[in-house]
């Protein structure tokens, strides 16, 4: 009788404890995601779910009045309101120039400070220090800078016998302004990124390349520029993402004028929910953008996906 | 003529001097290998030859032709290097292709050299694989037929198998001697395993801290090594140096003086354990390693020295007393800066009166 006993025990003893360590691993483990997970719940999935929400009400700010009306904010923006077609195609131009100058300045940068020198240091962190200033400081200097005559971008051009124009007072070149500083701003970030990988490329490589004949160029384009593919991916949705968002910059700068020529979709929305109270419309678009980001991530990811095959 | 000319060849980094002088002839066709501890300089005398690195004085040869100021790629140098340097986004034809690529020859040419040289490595299954869906053998083979493709004058290997297992390092091994053998090609190997060099090797160098220590054949460096650093660097387990004051030579039984040496070397595969009693040097067996093919004997000396000594069949049990002899003939002399002197002079007796 004794040996089933002593069995039975040994059981218990090989399997409670192998339970209770995988339990307890179990929650060690959500014990240390916990704190993202709410702040993921709390400031991302929330407000998002909220929105929505709100995107189906006709909702005033200021008499607090509420009406559900399903798809109607969204019907609204997509046929019945032209001013939205208009930002939109504003976010795509601000986007179109802001992200292939962002990049391709970044890799400039990073291709000539990837490589120790001296005064390497000095020279990243110049070309980073834009990226830790204060949006609005930036701004507001920039918007300083750039104005008709006392401004000293145009006092420096008119040095060299060139009449700037009225940078942010101006349709046609207001738009480019806000982009060119925007890209001084935050260019020194995929910078950074970028010269992080290409030191992960081994000397190797281009070594190699170079034996056999390659020309600076060729390694380039042959070599480094392949290897930096999953790199330039990443910045580009992350340039994107946020050249959808910029408001700061518009706000400070242009008001989204002149002629609304600067009125992006993120500025917009702030007018819409902010400006006009049309909580309901606002939190339409916002939803709009959401998908319209979200939905070029995927793009982006997927074309990467292919590539790599 | 693709021989090489190196005269008085140095290299700075800086303050720091890592090649110091360095004169050698390398023959049209000849397999050197460049051999030394790390940091002595070997891989940074290859990449000077290769166009990696500057010269910062002396003169470089191939041929009749000063390359010092010659581009890499003109050099008709290639080389395989220790990490492959396979690019990971092309796949084995475009690896191999890529020189040929750069350098504009017309596809249908490259597709035939490609497919020549593929067919000589055996890589023509794997040409459309990708470096990371090769093995390690599979790499190093794709890595020379890339170097192959490109038709050089001179081959230079940085230390190409030091990345393999054993076992797969001793097959390369041999495949890189029978492509010596085919293409005829002037090589030179960088490596840090004698053994290596041994094998593979026409003629060794062996440097050490940017300097040449010796050059000669395999045999040359075992049986007559010129210092006591190549006595100690080549051949394994290395060479027993002992005070040439603590022992007493006796060949044919009568004793001798060891005359202006100051150390001498003995290999541990020469040395035989006879009785105690018998035999030039009396010690006590403390460790004994067995490896199979040989014992390998940790010898206490009676002079506090410690003796290696390779024995064959049965070992004997630690803490035994056991004599050991060496054929006078085998034996290193070296004088006080460690150079060798000839040790006939010494150690034949002198005709007796």
């Amino acid at each position: 009788m004794a040996v089933p006993a002593t069995d039975k025990n040994s059981a218990r003893f090989l399997r409670v404890p192998r339970l209770a360590l995988k339990h307890r691993e179990a929650v060690e483990a959500w014990l240390f995601v916990s704190p993202i997970l709410t702040g993921f719940l709390i400031f991302f999935l929330g407000p998002l779910i909220a929105v929505f929400f709100y995107s189906m009400t006709e909702w005033n700010l200021l008499t607090q009045q509420a009406a559900f009306v399903g798809m109607e904010n969204y019907a609204d923006a997509l046929s019945r309101n032209p001013d939205f077609w208009h930002v939109v195609r504003n976010s795509l131009i601000f986007a179109a120039g802001l992200v292939p100058l962002n990049m391709a300045l970044a890799l400039t940068l990073a291709l000539a400070l990837s490589r120790p020198f001296f005064g390497v240091v000095f020279f990243r962190a110049v070309f980073f220090a834009p990226v830790v200033t204060s949006a609005v400081a930036w701004a507001i200097v920039w918007k300083f800078l750039l104005q008709n005559e006392a401004g000293a971008v145009n006092q420096i051009l008119a040095v060299v016998g060139i009449d700037g124009p009225n940078w942010l007072r101006e349709p046609d070149w207001a738009m480019a302004a806000v982009i060119v500083t925007r890209v001084i701003k935050m260019v020194g970030l995929n910078m950074i990124l970028y010269i992080a990988a290409l030191q992960t490329i081994p000397r190797d490589y281009e070594e190699a390349a170079r034996l056999e004949g390659a020309s600076n160029w060729q390694i380039f384009r042959m070599v480094i520029w392949p290897l930096l593919a999953p790199t330039t991916l990443i910045i580009m949705v992350i340039t994107t993402i946020g050249s959808f968002k910029v408001f700061d910059h518009i706000y400070l700068m242009t008001g989204g004028g002149p002629e609304n020529g600067t009125l992006v979709l993120a500025f917009y929305i702030y007018e819409q929910g902010f400006k006009f109270f049309n909580v309901g419309y606002a939190s339409a678009l916002a939803m709009i953008m959401f998908v319209v980001v979200m939905v070029l991530t995927i793009v982006q990811l997927m074309l990467r996906r292919k590539d790599m095959q | 003529m693709t021989s090489l000319t190196l005269s008085n060849l140095e290299k700075r980094f800086g303050n720091v001097e890592i090649i110091r002088g360095v004169d050698l002839t390398i023959k049209d066709g000849e397999f050197v290998v460049f051999v030394g501890p790390s940091g002595c300089g070997k891989s940074t005398l290859l990449r000077m030859i290769a166009g990696l690195e500057d010269i910062t004085k002396g003169s470089l040869y191939i041929g009749d032709r000063l390359i010092n100021d010659v581009q890499a790629a003109k050099r008709g140098v290639a080389m395989v290097f220790q990490s492959y340097a396979l690019y990971p986004h092309l796949n084995v034809r475009d690896n191999m292709g890529f020189g040929l690529k750069v350098r504009k020859v017309p596809v249908e040419e490259r597709q035939r050299r490609v497919k020549e040289a593929a067919a000589a490595l055996k890589l023509e299954a794997l040409l459309d694989r990708y470096p990371r869906e090769l093995s390690g053998g599979q790499r190093q083979r794709v890595a020379i037929g890339r170097a192959i493709v490109g038709n050089p004058q001179v081959f230079l290997f940085d230390e190409p198998l030091s990345n393999l297992d054993a076992e797969l390092r001793v097959h390369m091994r041999s495949e890189i001697a029978s492509l010596h053998k085919r293409l005829g090609n002037t090589m030179i190997y960088v490596t840090h395993d004698q053994i290596e060099a041994m094998t593979l090797a026409d003629k060794i160098v062996v440097l050490h801290d940017g300097r040449i220590e010796q050059i000669g054949t395999p045999r040359e460096l075992y049986t007559r090594p010129g210092n006591l650093f190549v006595a100690q660097f080549i051949g394994s387990p290395k060479m027993n140096i002992m005070p040439a004051a603590a022992i007493t030579l006796k060949p044919a039984g009568r004793e001798v003086g060891t005359g202006a040496a100051h150390s001498i070397g003995m290999r541990p595969e020469h040395l035989s354990v006879v009785a105690p009693g018998e035999g030039m040097l009396r010690g006590k067996v403390v460790i004994s390693e067995y490896t199979g093919a040989a014992s390998l004997l940790h010898v206490a000396l009676d002079n506090d020295e410690t003796c290696l000594v390779t024995h064959d069949g049965p070992a004997p049990a630690a803490d035994t007393e056991v004599g050991l002899e060496i054929a006078i003939e085998n034996l290193h002399f070296f004088d006080r800066e460690g150079n060798a002197i000839d040790g006939k002079a010494i150690a034949e007796p002198a005709p007796l009166p």
